[in-house]
């Protein structure tokens, strides 16, 4: 009974809180737990304004839901495919830098993506590498090498790890690395090139557990799954877990030697935003140091803020898969946005895929 | 048994102007409401399935008009693909046997609950009834998880299990991400959805009646059939189509618990929606998956009164 | 006798298969891991984070409150609807109640975004609400449909053969006799709504999150404890809800069991 009452009281307080910030409401769209909460509650008082934090599972949901013509947000923070094509449908505001004093922060590694030249609608957030999260004693056991993607597509290996390993639940990042594997970009749309790709596909598919970017990040922390496709700050969160429940293995992840797909989540502005201006002020308060580090510790998400070095954990900062240096930055690749024909074959092909 | 279906039904031009203001009364909101909430909108997305998709997703126009004058742009090739492409086919046909097997298991495992319950104290019910549906005020997805870790390798279910296989010297088996894992799913997720009509039917039979024909000499296992049974039907017809319907749809349980193996049309539907972003073919899709599901249900209650009727 | 024990067992099975997930959910929500993965001591922890979470007690707020809102409207209309098939023999209405619960999620969500926004609708909590209506009415009607089915209309025409108006007579007779039915439908309506992800998503406006919504983006960065601790908590105060209305009010549910 007493906690109903605590709870009651949290939510009357949540609501007097609403009513006390007096300088109205930014409609945050974003990734869940995708910002500190101790940010959040900073920003809050630095803008004297209540922050209305919704959170999407994917691009595609937030595509869906802004192409049927939601509107009402201030801020999105799409990856960058998906940004390119926010820009094509005519939908983000193009940015004045010169109310971001702290733009200067971006390492200009991350900046002129191929989808936002200039950076006129888009401002780097935070990213993740695609890559293999393994259980590192399973791996050494049976011998198998955790530096390719070989690991995931080859049946030699494979039949050592049969049951045991998940994919990505999704057409786009499984070919990358499949074409990766093959030798090719991640980015090639050559169909010849996708139907190999496929193949490789299918003929690992029955050693396979599970297409899944749900749960694997549990089932890897369990020791049910041993090798995963999956996210580099996905792969942190289940190393820590793994560790802090006393498993008696530990979870590592890396890049693979042909190389990977890289996903930067940008800050953009839709056109129409009800409150530009707290958009502004919730960009610029990002971009500095301190603030864009939270994230990164809570999370394990890369960071392409160059003055958020020195708050962000050594563990974390010395990961060459969280932070990579240059070298592998050469092999990352960020994915692009496919038109509708080839969006169609893709899909078509996932369902022979998935199907076979 | 009586099946009398109410007032006969009079020509609507004799009826008076009371009865028709009653009958607008009792069908009106519903049939008001249910229009503009969900055939409108519907029928919208009836209208997109014969188009194409936008080049950023969403719809492209069906019609537009320029200097050129009107431009229709029609087609039928959503539709042409889902019938002649194999792939749709074996999808439906596989969701289909997914939820008739659901519904038949669900048949099995709700009778005997609602059956007890039906015939607990009168204080009691309630409770019970209650019991059914509190697990499923938790969120669904942290329920299936909760499957995932029953299901698990390394949970006792797993390796009891395949220590009994073992000794038979057959391969061990993964129970989680199998059709196995898909089809425990479905019938959890939907039990309720069985038990509840069960037992709003079940509770209102008549006790004399199974005395009567016990008096008359009848087992129970005969009573249950001649007596309990055909009186259920209706029941279970209800409870069949709250199970059968939204298993032919799902793709929650499939996406989580099916692994490689586990793929329903559901999932397309909503892999068109989302990652093709290809929303005329889904919407497509998704209307030939209704029609089907009203199809069925139509046959399957038309069948049952029928049997019905052979019954009394 | 063996047979009733059979049955008596049969029942008992299914109650197992019901509660054994749940068990898991709430045992966890006690867990001192972070991703809920293996049991690793007892902590209050995730229920203290809960209560700090005012977004979270916020979408779980709204959650209770779409619920109320739409399975009681959802089943004045079902039961309606049933009411007005049987009396009147129609053929189109049930067609239509049922189309919703064989129309994909995916679907209906999409379309009613499409709708409101061509007819200038704020999305909010009244989008919702009316989005949930309308997948809700199914399950009352349904039902309450196989309950009415069978039911013997001579009692409603004894009471008025001893002078009960129509509405009298459904008031005193035909309600009662449907209760069970109602209630029944009634609770399903709430569950389903509970628990939406995918219409909810399409039809909630910016700054309003449901439980499901929040839950269910989770899934990209890892879904903690404290959603095992907040639906533990949502069905204890949806239990307690229900139990202290059929305390409160029991002539309301007279006659239901």
């Amino acid at each position: 009974m007493a906690r109903r009452l605590v709870m009651a009281a949290g939510m009357l307080a949540f609501f007097v809180a609403g009513l006390v910030r007096a300088n109205g409401v930014l409609h945050l769209y974003n990734w869940n737990n995708y910002i500190a909460p101790q940010t959040l509650a900073r920003f809050e008082s630095v803008c004297r304004c209540r922050v209305a934090y919704d959170t999407y599972g994917s691009n595609e949901e937030l595509l869906a839901r802004l192409a049927a013509g939601a509107t009402g947000y201030d801020i999105l923070v799409p990856t960058g495919e998906a940004v390119q094509s926010l820009i094509r449908a005519g939908r983000l505001l193009p940015l004045d830098k010169r109310k971001l004093p702290n733009f200067v922060n971006i390492d200009p590694a991350y900046l002129n993506g191929f989808y936002d030249p200039g950076n006129v609608y888009s401002v780097p957030y935070a990213y993740t590498v695609t890559l293999l999260g393994y259980n590192v004693g399973k791996m050494r056991a049976l011998g198998i090498p955790t530096d390719t993607w070989a690991a995931l597509f080859d049946p030699r290996y494979l039949k050592r790890l049969r049951g045991r390993v998940t994919v990505l639940d999704d057409p786009r990042e499984l070919l990358a690395a499949a074409l990766k594997y093959l030798g090719y970009a991640a980015n090639d749309v050559d169909p010849s090139h996708w139907q190999r790709a496929a193949q490789v596909i299918v003929k690992a598919k029955p050693y396979w557990a599970a297409f899944n970017n749900t749960s694997y990040i549990r089932l890897i922390a369990s020791g049910d799954v041993w090798l995963a496709q999956g996210y580099s700050n996905d792969f942190f969160q289940a190393e820590r877990e793994a560790e802090s429940v006393r498993e008696p293995f530990t979870i590592a992840f890396s890049v693979p030697k042909e190389g990977a797909v890289l996903a930067v989540d940008n800050m953009v502005v839709p056109k129409g935003a009800p409150r530009a201006d707290l958009a502004y002020q919730f960009i610029d308060f990002m971009l500095e140091g301190r603030n864009a580090s939270e994230l990164t510790n809570l999370i394990g998400s890369g960071n392409p803020n160059r003055a958020a070095r020195p708050f962000i954990r050594r563990a974390l900062a010395d990961n060459p898969a969280i932070f990579p240096d240059h070298a592998v930055l050469g092999r990352l690749e960020e994915l692009r946005e496919l038109d509708r024909k080839q969006r169609r074959f893709l899909n078509r092909l996932w369902l022979e895929i998935k199907l076979h | 048994m009586s099946i009398s279906r109410g007032a006969p039904k009079r020509p609507f031009s004799s009826m008076t102007s009371r009865a028709r203001l009653a009958r607008w009364a009792l069908s009106g909101p519903p049939l008001t409401f249910l229009a503009i909430f969900f055939l409108i909108p519907t029928l919208i997305m009836a209208l997109a399935s014969f188009g194409w998709p936008g080049r950023e997703g969403g719809f492209s126009p069906l019609w537009y008009h320029d200097a050129a004058g009107w431009h229709f742009d029609f087609t039928l090739g959503n539709y042409r693909d889902i019938f002649t492409l194999r792939l749709f086919l074996v999808l439906y046909l596989r969701s289909l046997g997914y939820a008739l097997a659901t519904t038949g298991f669900c048949l099995v495992g709700a009778y005997p609950l609602s059956l007890v319950i039906a015939r607990a104290r009168v204080g009691y019910r309630n409770l019970l009834l209650l019991l059914v549906i509190v697990p499923f005020w938790s969120n669904f997805l942290i329920r299936i998880y909760a499957w995932m870790i029953i299901l698990g390798p390394q949970a006792a279910l797993s390796r009891g299990i395949n220590a009994v296989l073992g000794l038979c010297g057959i391969r061990a088996v993964n129970l989680l991400f199998s059709p196995f894992a898909v089809m425990m799913g479905l019938v959890y997720v939907s039990l309720p959805f069985m038990i509840l009509p069960l037992y709003a039917n079940l509770e209102k039979h008549d006790p004399a009646l199974l005395e009567a024909a016990r008096d008359l000499g009848a087992s129970a296992w005969s009573c249950f059939w001649r007596v309990t049974f055909p009186l259920s039907v209706p029941g279970v017809i209800a409870g069949a189509t709250l199970v059968f319907v939204p298993a032919l749809g799902a793709f929650a349980v499939p996406d989580i618990l099916g692994g490689t193996r586990g793929i329903m049309i559901g999932n397309v539907i909503e892999m068109e929606f989302l990652q093709a972003r290809d929303w005329p073919f889904g919407a497509a899709l998704s209307i030939i998956l209704t029609i089907l599901a009203l199809g069925a249900t139509g046959i399957a209650a038309w069948a049952a009164r029928r049997g019905i009727k052979a019954y009394g | 006798m063996a047979r009733r024990a059979a049955l008596y067992a049969a029942a008992l099975v299914a109650y197992a298969f019901l509660y054994v997930p749940l068990v898991i959910v709430v045992l966890f929500s006690f867990s001192a891991s972070h991703l809920g993965t293996r049991w690793a001591g007892f902590t209050l922890h995730w229920y203290r984070v809960l209560l700090h979470d005012a977004a979270m007690l916020h979408a779980a707020w709204n959650s209770v409150i779409i619920a109320l809102a739409a399975s009681l409207a959802a089943t004045v209309f079902g039961t309606l609807a049933a009411l007005a098939t049987r009396k009147y023999r129609l053929r189109f209405l049930p067609v239509l109640v049922l189309a919703p619960l064989s129309t994909p999620d995916i679907l209906q969500g999409v379309s009613l975004l499409v709708f409101f926004v061509l007819l200038n609708v704020t999305l909010g909590l009244k989008s919702v609400m009316l989005a949930h209506i309308s997948f809700c009415i199914a399950y009352v009607a349904i039902v309450v449909s196989s309950r009415l089915a069978g039911m013997d209309p001579s009692l409603v025409e004894a009471a008025r053969d001893l002078g009960a108006s129509p509405w009298k007579g459904f008031w005193l007779i035909t309600l009662p006799l449907l209760a069970p039915g109602i209630m029944a439908g009634g609770l399903l309506a709430f569950t389903m709504s509970i628990d939406d992800f995918v219409i909810t998503f399409f039809t909630a406006g910016a700054g309003t999150t449901t439980l499901p919504l929040r839950i269910y983006t989770m899934i990209k960065v890892a879904v903690t404890p404290e959603v095992n601790a907040v639906s533990t908590l949502l069905m204890a105060s949806t239990l307690v809800l229900v139990l202290s209305i059929s305390k409160l009010a029991p002539q309301a549910l007279k006659g239901m069991g």
